[in-house]
């Protein structure tokens, strides 16, 4: 079956260490041939894994050459103990010795050889996906937001994921098949030094098991993808069809669907069987063929031992030594098989690791003297037609609590994200204060770690200062989790409501003592009790702090000195909340619409006549 | 699922499996005997090795006539072998991809057919699971282990055979040599297993971790955390690649194993061979022939051990489909089936209860409980209540998408479990909350419901609810794609497509389940006209979420927490003052400030 248990075991789930930037980049598939591509692939690959890698195909050599000095000692077996005893009578018992000793030693050092080979060549390969997804994630964790924006999430976690492991898949086999090519190097030698013609047409045989297996590799491993998309396409549909059910069961349609979801069943049937094929029949070839060979290499050994030129023992070891080719000659194959893929993993990885860092949009920002936002003619364009900020002037005091309001869409999220420097400012000017900005979102993210982790996010920030900001933002219900500030929290950990993650992710701002403040609709998942005391606690906390709040809470409004009204991508009006309200018709109705969709929005909550799960 | 199947042995799973999929069954023992005769081409060379031996290279010359003869009949029998070998793995593989298929089908057939409360939303991922990836184990097994088992299971055999019949002393001091090396594979294989399940959990963690750093990219930026998120990354991924390598190493040690037996083994079966020499009747091409089989008899053994990992999982994975096609299918057909009467129907609902079946012993506290209401033919009902009423829960009895746990639904007069449900299906229509659309046309999805009509039959159903207006308005008319789960649509028009797909079953009861989604004003009064002659002369029960559909039923009822609390008119239940009153006095206050808010924005 597979040549190789612990290639079986993943087929492409091995892998690497240390491993710095490398300038040689992607590797053209079709320039030069597979070979050459496989040297320049794994030469990049193993760059700075040498010494483990090597290490690995000195015990794939040792195995080799204890591989042929095991015929050797066969040849011994039968020509000085098994002929002597059985032909001759009788053996001296020093020799079976002697020579049972040779093949026990020979068989330990062999097995420490490929102890040593596997060992060393996992290693090499786990050592090598460590460094490739590390590089990956230090350019993940380089790029600013607006390249992430332009990324697919998937793709980019498939880089530093499962192509990392394609890449490295042929540093597994790769070992064992270099040590097979120094096992076909000296048997051939030995084959032909024990008879040469015989030996040439043993030889001869070698390149065509090769060439076989890897053709056979190419197209069975064709079929394999053909059935694993079918797969793909079954999953999708049984879900499709097991999510429509009700639907399904209501016009009685169960024999129908069966049927439909039976045909793309039948598909992936099709298609393994197509592999079951080719597999059944190469497979018994790939056995029964040199098996063949054997035999007539058997008639042709009785001519040269008739003729004199060669004893039984050297043709027995000869047959011995055949034998044991047949099969790692596959391995070669099957390693070459690998280096399309390994190929293909490798170059996606390059094209993400070879894109230059994205400038840094916090650059686009200028100081201010004081601790004030200083917004000059500010515009902005996602996809540079749609302007979402069309021209924004702004002076925001230092040490004032400023509520940015407006409607959906009118550009309030992404005037924070440029004042944070995580968006660059288009043309204009925004000016910053020095001692930092930060930004609490709409949607708190909080990674799979303990709370602790969460609000420091590896900043040395002690736990006093932990505990303090806690309390700013109201977040005491951390004290009773299981286990208080080390309670893991996110994926894997405790479950925490909308409400309780956003006091958290402002915790985290807090904690880091910033010049200004950016709350983007922060408190919008607490209740109007809680909402109100975190607001009373930041004000009085707060006093040296800039502080810019995306509000639609008419509550939270009120509680600002100054208002923004902004209306698409422009300020209407920048004053106090009272004043506006008097002067402002647009801003009337609108903080009336915030009114009555909360009024509504509580009566739901109260009594919800709402969604039923 | 259900717990008892989780304690059928391995040999029970697998018969209960082959039951279950009979194709596995079918012609196996010629298989069986193909893969014996397929073996046979591996013995050869020894066998021959041993004959040429012993009689072609005899003490008065080689005897290259006799030696050619052997060859030839050697090469006849391998090429025998070699058919027979490839026969084998292709039967095998036929049968497995048969049996799985079939095995597909019946599940896919099995799940359809259970009841709606098997079919919860936790339990839908495991469902699909079932499908796909436990068969998927299978799969996987026939494609390996499975084809290990047949191959070296019989070469071991054929090999133990032929070494018997040459030596059985020799046979003996063989395989008592080789017998410590299965011990030692096993014990070393179990720590194998968990270093692999120790390294999967932490390559499970590094997916985690990396994609933290993609999904929190902002916060990452925000924070100036790169750093702090990227380090987390490299060392979680090198305690996976740690473990990796662990696992690795003692499997490095596992392979090489058989190596060192087998030299121990050669070594005995020579010393052995040699000790007792020609007068115990063995021959130096015995002897020989003897060490080339020892090679073959050991060689399979190594691989043997990961045969055995993969034949627990593929058993584990049968076991939890057979656990699938064990739950009892939903509402059962009645033996006896007892005819709807024409016309209208009315429904009448007796003492009824109703839980959703539980995972483990917890019990789930009751969705409906005592539910009593006659429904005359041709009624306009409003269903009301809050979230987890069981409001949902009673329409999906109604239709018989699962049986009460206690009491009777009747439709016309006759209890449902005596309705056929072809008979069923077309006289009660649901239309669900959040109507499912498949991927496909809209004439695609309209055929779900009466599979024959054709394009302008379906047109002119599309006419009578007097929705060409809306038709029009789309790219292709009837034949535009809906996308995945109808993904192209909005919420409402995917609603008009479920009003239009309900119509053309022509039912005498409608169950309509209202959408709480908002829907653009256009679409809303779309629905609302073709709500309003869908309806006309059924029997309609709707599931309301807005209280002005109940304030124009013909009558109300009221669940709270599982029980009919009120029954009556819209008029009469608001001046009663109770459980409705309160509802509909908050859902005035909070449409008539949605209204303003409409207004200011």
């Amino acid at each position: 079956m597979t040549p190789d248990p612990h290639i079986s075991w993943s087929h492409g789930a091995f892998l690497l260490v240390e491993h710095e930037r490398m300038g040689d980049g992607t590797i053209i598939p079709e320039a030069g041939g597979r070979l050459r591509q496989a040297f320049r692939l794994v030469r990049a690959l193993v760059r700075h894994q040498k010494r483990t890698f090597f290490t690995a195909v000195s015990g794939a050599a040792v195995f080799a050459a204890c591989t042929v000095l095991s015929a050797v000692v066969v040849r011994m077996i039968t020509d000085e103990v098994i002929d002597p005893r059985f032909r001759q009578g009788s053996v001296a018992a020093s020799k079976v010795l002697i020579v049972l000793g040779a093949l026990i030693l020979l068989g330990f050092v062999r097995a420490a050889g490929v102890v040593v080979r596997r060992t060393w060549a996992w290693r090499t390969m786990w050592r090598v996906v460590d460094s490739l997804s590390g590089e990956v994630v230090d350019q993940l964790a380089q790029q600013p937001v607006p390249w992430h924006r332009t990324q697919s999430t998937g793709d980019l976690i498939t880089r530093a994921g499962v192509d990392a492991e394609a890449a490295t898949a042929v540093l597994s086999p790769l070992p064992f098949a270099s040590g097979v090519v120094v096992l076909v190097g000296l048997s051939s030698v030995l084959l032909l030094v024990t008879d040469l013609w015989l030996g040439l047409a043993a030889v001869a045989v070698f390149p065509v098991v090769i060439i076989v297996t890897l053709r056979y590799q190419k197209r069975v491993d064709s079929f394999y993808d053909a059935a694993q998309n079918e797969l793909g396409r079954l999953s999708a549909a049984v879900h499709e069809s097991f999510d429509g059910v009700s639907v399904v069961k209501s016009f009685g349609a169960e024999g129908r669907e069966t049927e439909r979801l039976a045909v793309i069943a039948s598909r992936l049937r099709e298609a393994r069987l197509s592999a079951v094929r080719l597999r059944s029949t190469f497979e018994a070839l790939l056995d029964g063929l040199p098996t063949v060979v054997n035999i007539l290499l058997l008639v042709g050994g009785a001519y040269r031992v008739r003729s004199g030129a060669m004893t039984v023992g050297e043709l027995t070891s000869f047959i011995y030594l055949f034998t044991l080719l047949v099969f790692p000659l596959r391995i070669i194959g099957y390693a070459l098989s690998e280096v399309p893929h390994s190929l293909a993993g490798w170059n996606r990885i390059r094209s993400l690791l070879d894109q230059p860092v994205a400038p840094d949009p916090s650059l686009t920002l200028a100081r201010s003297p004081d601790r004030s936002v200083v917004l000059n003619d500010v515009h902005f364009s996602h996809d540079g037609e749609r302007e979402v900020l069309t021209g924004v002037n702004a002076h925001i005091e230092g040490g004032c609590t400023t509520a940015v309001v407006g409607a959906t869409g009118s550009g309030k999220t992404t005037l924070l994200h440029i004042i944070a420097g995580l968006m660059p400012v288009g043309a204009g000017s925004v000016a910053v204060p020095d001692g930092g900005v930060r930004l609490v979102f709409q949607e708190p993210f909080l990674l799979a770690g303990s709370v602790r982790e969460n609000v420091a996010l590896g900043a040395d920030i002690g736990t006093d200062a932990i505990e303090a900001a806690l309390a700013v933002a109201e977040a005491s219900f951390v004290h009773d989790l299981p286990d208080g500030l080390n309670t893991e929290v996110g994926e894997r950990g405790v479950g925490l409501s909308g409400g309780q993650r956003q006091r958290l992710a402002l915790a985290r701002a807090l904690v880091r003592q910033p010049a200004v403040l950016l709350l983007d609709d922060t408190t919008s998942s607490l209740d109007p009790t809680t909402e109100a005391k975190v607001l009373a606690n930041l004000k009085s906390v707060l006093v040296r702090t800039t502080v810019i709040a995306v509000a639609s809470r008419p509550s939270t409004i009120a509680l600002a000195d100054d208002v923004l009204f902004l209306d698409e991508g422009r300020v209407v009006a920048h004053g106090r909340h009272d004043e506006l309200l008097s002067t402002v018709p647009a801003y009337r109705r609108l903080i009336e619409a915030f009114e009555h969709d909360r009024a509504a929005l509580d009566a739901a909550a109260a009594t919800p006549v709402g969604v039923e799960p | 699922m259900s717990e008892p199947i989780s304690r059928w042995t391995a040999v029970e799973t697998i018969g209960r499996g082959v039951r279950a999929a009979p194709a596995l069954r079918t012609g196996f023992a010629l298989t069986l005997w193909l893969a014996l005769v397929g073996a046979g081409g591996r013995v050869v060379i020894p066998v021959l090795v041993q004959q040429a031996i012993d009689r072609g290279f005899t003490e008065s010359g080689v005897k290259v006539g006799i030696i050619t003869v052997m060859a030839i009949v050697a090469v006849v029998l391998v090429s025998v072998a070699t058919w027979a070998q490839r026969t084998a793995v292709l039967r095998l593989g036929r049968r497995s991809e048969e049996a799985l298929y079939s095995l597909r089908v019946r599940l896919f057939e099995h799940i359809h057919r259970l009841s709606i409360a098997d079919h919860s939303e936790e339990r839908k991922g495991a469902l699909v699971a079932r499908v796909t990836s436990d068969v998927e184990t299978l799969a996987q097994f026939f494609q390996w282990g499975g084809l290990a088992w047949l191959l070296d299971g019989t070469l071991m055999l054929l090999v133990a055979s032929v070494m018997l019949a040459y030596d059985w002393v020799l046979a003996v001091v063989a395989f008592v040599v080789a017998a410590p090396l299965g011990i030692v594979l096993q014990k070393v294989q179990s720590h194998l297993v968990r270093a692999y399940d120790l390294s999967r959990s932490r390559n499970a963690n590094v997916m985690t971790q990396i994609s933290e750093v993609v999904a929190g990219a902002e916060t990452i930026r925000a924070y100036d955390a790169g750093e702090h998120f990227a380090d987390r990354v490299k060392v979680a991924s090198r305690e996976r690649s740690d473990s990796f390598i662990r696992a690795g190493t003692i499997g490095a040690f596992l392979f090489p194993s058989g190596e060192v037996f087998s030299v121990f083994t050669v070594s005995a079966v020579v010393g052995v061979g040699v000790l007792r020499g020609p007068g115990s009747g063995l021959t130096a091409g015995a002897l020989i022939g003897f060490v080339f089989l020892t090679y073959r008899f050991l060689e399979p053994i190594a691989e043997f051990t990961e045969v055995l990992e993969q034949t627990q999982t593929a058993v584990a994975g049968m076991r939890r489909v057979l656990g699938v096609l064990e739950i009892p299918i939903g509402p059962p057909e009645p033996e006896l089936p007892l005819p709807l009467p024409a016309g209208a129907l009315g429904v009448s609902i007796d003492r009824v209860d109703f839980s959703y079946r539980t995972r483990g012993d917890t019990d789930e506290p009751p969705v409906l409980v005592g539910v009593s209401a006659h429904i005359a033919a041709g009624q306009q009902v409003a269903v009301v209540g809050e979230t987890g009423s069981g409001k949902t829960t009673l329409g999906r009895l109604i239709a018989r998408l699962a049986d009460p746990t206690a009491g009777t639904v009747s439709i016309g007069g006759v209890s449902l479990t005596r309705v056929a449900n072809a008979d069923l299906r077309a006289r009660v229509t649901v239309v669900p909350q959040e109507p499912f659309l498949f991927e496909g046309s809209i004439a695609a999805n309209l055929s779900f419901a009466r599979p024959k009509l054709s394009l302008a039959e379906l047109e002119s159903s599309i006419d009578a609810l007097d929705l060409r207006d809306w038709l029009d308005t789309l790219p292709d008319g009837i034949e535009t794609e809906v996308g995945q789960r109808g993904g192209q649509l909005s919420a409402g028009e995917r609603q008009l497509v479920a009003l239009i797909r309900a119509s053309l079953v022509d039912p005498a009861v409608l169950l309509l389940d209202e959408a709480t989604s908002s829907v653009d004003a256009l679409t809303e009064v779309r629905l609302a006209r073709a709500l309003e002659k869908l309806a006309k002369g059924r029997t309609t029960i709707a599931i309301a979420h807005r209280l002005s559909t109940a304030a124009r039923a013909d009558r109300v009822l009221v669940l709270d927490h599982g029980r009919l609390v009120e029954d009556g008119t819209h008029v009469a239940l608001v001046d009663a003052g109770g459980v409705y009153a309160r509802m509909y006095e908050s859902w005035v206050a909070s449409t008539s400030s949605a209204g303003a808010a409409a207004e200011g924005a």
